[in-house]
């Protein structure tokens, strides 16, 4: 098979992917490309196989980290069960993972006016530190922020107690709020 | 020594449709492997849906291959816009039909007609795992709400409180970013 004359970029190959390209003349030349090229077509079908792999981990509840609401609602939409405590700065919320469960969501709230993006960081017990989370975005004054733990990780930990800081990003950081998640380990077999 | 797989689309549909025996089988294994991933990809696209995909692939490849066969492709040497076209008619009648798969199965499936490759490369999943770990928030929200909850750059910007250039330039440099480590050697799992 010849090599591709006229390679197309990653980002045209990504917009199509995403559905950003406008229907029309744009995408039908593309596509024309697309099934007259091999290069091309296989460098999408790398693109599609890493949507796929996402997807997968996604289903499987491996997703650690900062999640958004659109993501959570998509999750449970599909199925994923996805245990959720809410927490207000200040607030000591007693939590555990529960059979079935594929991911255990904190939900923090905050007053997040004049913010755009905050730190998230985890303290353990005894202060032990358990990771600091940064550029965490924020849209809007009553949005919230979602720290995602998979319910397979959750299972394997002990009881304890984690300390959870929001700190706004800037110049001059300041405290949006403190949480307390009271762990309690699973004891049945397979929680 | 040229092999067929070196031959170009239309030496391929041109076999094809000369029937000569022993050389037309091989080249329409050859169509069938070259074209069968491209469709089924068009299919993922536009359907959106695994198994409506596949069965988008049997039935565009058994219309060409019928086609060719009998002689009904005027020009073999645009071949690929061929099957383009019957791919772009074949994805609307299976949305007007609304999914009618089981239907659809049973008129146009012929089990000699092999399965259709697995196009796509076989991804390490506990890898991607580790590498979707070490990108930003950001940016691993964003890969996420565009791949798995197909949300727009728009619907994204949205979400997250960003302009929609942005996400895209967030975007872009996270499947950079994980292509790179998905290939990179030091990858601790």
């Amino acid at each position: 098979m010849p090599r591709c004359q006229a390679p197309i970029s990653e980002e045209t190959l990504l917009d199509y992917w995403a559905r950003e390209l406008a229907e029309g003349d744009e995408t039908d030349r593309l596509e024309e490309h697309l099934f007259a090229c091999g290069d091309c077509s296989a460098r999408l079908s790398q693109l599609a196989a890493l949507g796929s792999g996402l997807t997968t981990l996604v289903r499987q509840g491996r997703v650690a980290g900062i999640v958004s609401r659109a993501l959570l609602n998509r999750m449970q939409r599909d199925g994923i069960h996805v245990r959720m405590y809410s927490l207000a700065p200040g607030e000591t919320v007693p939590c555990a993972v529960f059979p079935g469960d594929d991911l255990v969501v904190a939900a923090l709230r905050a007053d997040f006016s004049g913010v755009d993006a905050v730190t998230l960081s985890v303290t353990g017990p005894a202060g032990s530190p358990g990771g600091q989370t940064g550029e965490v975005p924020v849209a809007g004054p009553d949005a919230e922020v979602f720290w995602a733990t998979p319910a397979a990780v959750v299972r394997q930990m002990p009881s304890m107690r984690l300390q959870l800081t929001l700190v706004s990003a800037g110049a001059t950081p300041a405290e949006l709020g403190s949480y307390v998640l009271d762990h309690t380990a699973s004891t049945l077999s397979g929680t | 020594m040229e092999t067929i797989v070196d031959s170009t689309d239309g030496d391929l549909a041109r076999a094809v449709a000369a029937r000569r025996p022993g050389s037309s089988e091989a080249a329409e294994s050859e169509l069938y492997r070259r074209f069968a991933p491209r469709v089924r990809l068009y299919g993922r696209r536009h359907l959106r849906d695994e198994d409506a995909a596949g069965d988008l692939v049997q039935q565009v490849m058994l219309l060409t291959i019928e086609k060719l066969r009998g002689g009904s492709v005027r020009d073999v040497d645009q071949i690929a816009s061929f099957v383009l076209g019957v791919s772009r008619t074949k994805v609307k009648d299976l949305k007007r039909l609304e999914w009618r798969r089981e239907k659809l199965r049973e008129v146009f499936i012929v089990p000699e007609v092999v399965e259709a490759p697995v196009d796509e490369a076989t991804l390490d999943v506990d890898r991607l795992e580790a590498c979707l770990a070490r990108l930003a928030e950001r940016e691993r929200v964003v890969v996420l709400l565009t791949f798995y909850a197909e949300r727009t750059a728009s619907e994204v910007g949205r979400e997250l409180g960003v302009k929609e250039g942005h996400v895209r330039v967030i975007r872009h440099r996270a499947v950079e970013r994980l292509r790179t480590c998905m290939t990179s050697r030091e990858v601790a799992q």
